[in-house]
């Protein structure tokens, strides 16, 4: 097996990137938010590593899960329900009569 | 004028198909607007969801990991291939189908026993948490029938534990229901005092669904160890979320569930111990799959799921831990701030934090729930709220009539985020503040009248 490359800074910035750009696809707004959370929070724990097979083992970690994110963003969106969670819909009322005008989605 | 822009608007944001496209790229293939699902629910037009006669603006934020949690998108994954091209049965010895099904079986067995500190093979694949509970107490009990005639378990036990005991006692064995303290944990003097010569088993469940109360495992391992007792324990919620080791707890028979930990539903695990050998009758008969303990084709995919779901645990165990932690803390002062007459059932010490089961003084349960539709929560137990009768777990605790009837158990987990906890507050604030400025009750109650005092006038 091929031993795992330090990877650049570079590359760990592009990964941070990829992994909050798919999390963005999520329709499901409890699994977007969790993904970007992970992501960040993961990032920070492992921003002080110095051991370079520990850093490396990190960023592959990081890369496969990536993937799996990516598929799952696809069979998420195949699979989303026509209504959206209550935690995504702005309701708006119309001046102070209390009247709902419009129900839009964040 | 005004209202062809808004109309337009409207039309624009309700259409999911272009919301999504404005967010699309090239790389993601799958982006074509999907077909719309059969929709399970009774209409679904503009978003807006009704069933039951109750309208609400959207699916609900869901609060009930107790109940069941959805499935982790890295179990999906997992889960995935086996139902699509690696659909083989696991028992066929011959072809590859079976190979690459059995070892996907056993890595799943070694996951879910790396998360409990056992060897994989005591760990047999069961339909659920329930199944895994019947074998555990009548299984064990009937291969013992000629010596061993009692059982000890507690009042707060799940019901397919309580049921299987009742069972038992039809079949003519004793046993004793322990009561709890008003804390909900078993006393473990009277646990002690309870075993007598022919007790065969000793089943206390790890993490109380319905409360969240942690018992204190070690140590009743420790007693049923020195008097030579098997003790089984039913972690379905426990797995995953407090640690758990089944030589330093002394656990002879524990049941693991899926879906509480982010896994499938309909698969679960039992351990059943071999260093000392704790012999069990199989309850489920048939080919002898699972060393003849629970015959039945293995789920693969549910398995393979499962197994997903431990490993994943396993790495989020503390993660999970904090953030569940600081939610509650956040749920349970938000709430407070506000309103009081707010009772929480169970110790707070030793309790899981996803837990949470509030009791809400002079507020009608089932008109507080009515007014919950946007927050997915429970009252009572989802195995039982199809009657009206209160909890039994809250009457051995000893909670009064009506503020068991008030009580809502928040269940917060992994996916959970902090608006939805904000606004979970805002809306059972909101409800309970309501339903107390109509209750009479509790006007008297803010007058200073003590309501247990008063004589009800025959009518």
């Amino acid at each position: 097996m091929a031993v795992a490359s330090v990877p650049l800074r570079a590359e760990v910035l592009s990964l941070l990137r990829s992994l909050l750009k798919t999390a963005r696809k999520f329709g499901d707004y409890n699994i977007r938010e969790y993904a970007r959370r992970r992501a960040v929070d993961g990032f920070r724990e492992n921003k002080e590593l110095l051991d370079p097979s520990a850093i490396a083992a990190a960023f592959a970690e990081g890369t496969s899960q990536l993937e799996v994110a990516k598929r799952q963003a696809s069979v998420y969106t195949l699979y989303a329900p026509s209504a959206k969670s209550v935690m995504e819909i702005i309701i708006i009322h119309f001046g102070n009569t209390g009247r709902v005008v419009m129900i839009a989605t964040a | 004028m005004a209202t062809a822009a808004a109309s337009r608007l409207l039309r624009r944001a309700l259409n999911p198909a272009v919301a999504r496209r404005r967010f699309s790229t090239a790389a993601v293939a799958a982006e074509t607007p999907p077909s719309p699902l059969p929709s399970a629910t009774g209409e679904e037009e503009a978003g807006m969801v009704s069933m039951k006669g109750v309208r609400i603006s959207g699916r609900p934020l869901y609060l009930d990991m107790q109940a069941t949690t959805p499935v982790d998108p890295r179990v999906l994954d997992a889960m995935l291939p086996f139902y699509l091209s690696r659909f083989g049965n696991p028992h066929s010895r011959t072809h590859l189908y079976g190979w690459e099904s059995e070892s996907a079986v056993e890595a799943a067995r070694a996951s879910v026993a790396a998360l409990v500190a056992a060897d994989p093979k005591e760990i047999f694949f069961t339909s659920g948490a329930t199944e895994s509970n019947n074998i555990s107490v009548k299984g064990l009990m009937r291969f013992h029938r000629a010596r061993k005639h009692h059982v000890i378990t507690t009042q707060t036990e799940h019901k397919c534990v309580l049921d299987s005991c009742r069972h038992l006692q039809q079949e003519g064995f004793e046993i004793t229901y322990l009561p709890v303290r008003p804390d909900g944990l078993v006393d473990l003097g009277h646990l002690a005092d309870a075993i007598r010569p022919d007790t065969g088993l000793v089943s206390v469940m790890a993490v109380n669904n319905e409360i969240g109360v942690v018992q204190p495992l070690e140590e009743i391992g420790r007693i049923c160890r020195e008097k030579g007792v098997v003790f089984h324990t039913d972690a379905a919620q426990a797995l995953g979320k407090i640690p758990i080791d089944v030589e330093k707890m002394g656990i002879g028979l524990m049941s693991l569930s899926g879906h509480k930990i982010y896994g499938p539903k309909g698969v679960g695990a039992l351990y059943v111990r071999r260093r000392p050998r704790v012999r069990i009758e199989p309850q489920m008969n048939g080919g002898g799959q699972e060393r003849g303990i629970r015959s039945g084709t293995v789920p693969t995919p549910l398995v393979v799921g499962m197994g997903a779901a431990c490993d994943i645990a396993m790495k989020e165990m503390n993660y999970d831990g904090r953030r569940i932690s600081a939610l509650q803390e956040r749920l349970l002062n938000g709430i407070r701030a506000k309103l009081d007459g707010v009772v929480v059932n169970g110790s707070m010490e030793h309790r899981y934090p996803g837990n949470l089961n509030l009791s809400f003084a002079y507020v009608e349960g089932e008109s507080l729930l009515m007014g919950l539709k946007e927050v997915a929560v429970s009252s009572g137990s989802a195995c039982t709220s199809a009657s009206l009768e209160p909890s039994y777990v809250l009457r051995a605790l000893g909670v009064d009539e009506d503020m068991a009837h008030t009580s809502i158990r928040f269940g917060i987990g992994r996916f959970t985020t902090e608006a939805e906890i904000d606004k979970a507050i805002e809306l059972t604030v909101g409800q309970v503040e309501k339903l107390r400025e109509m209750s009479p009750l509790y006007e008297m109650v803010k007058e200073g009248i003590d309501i247990k005092s008063i004589q009800w006038a025959q009518h």
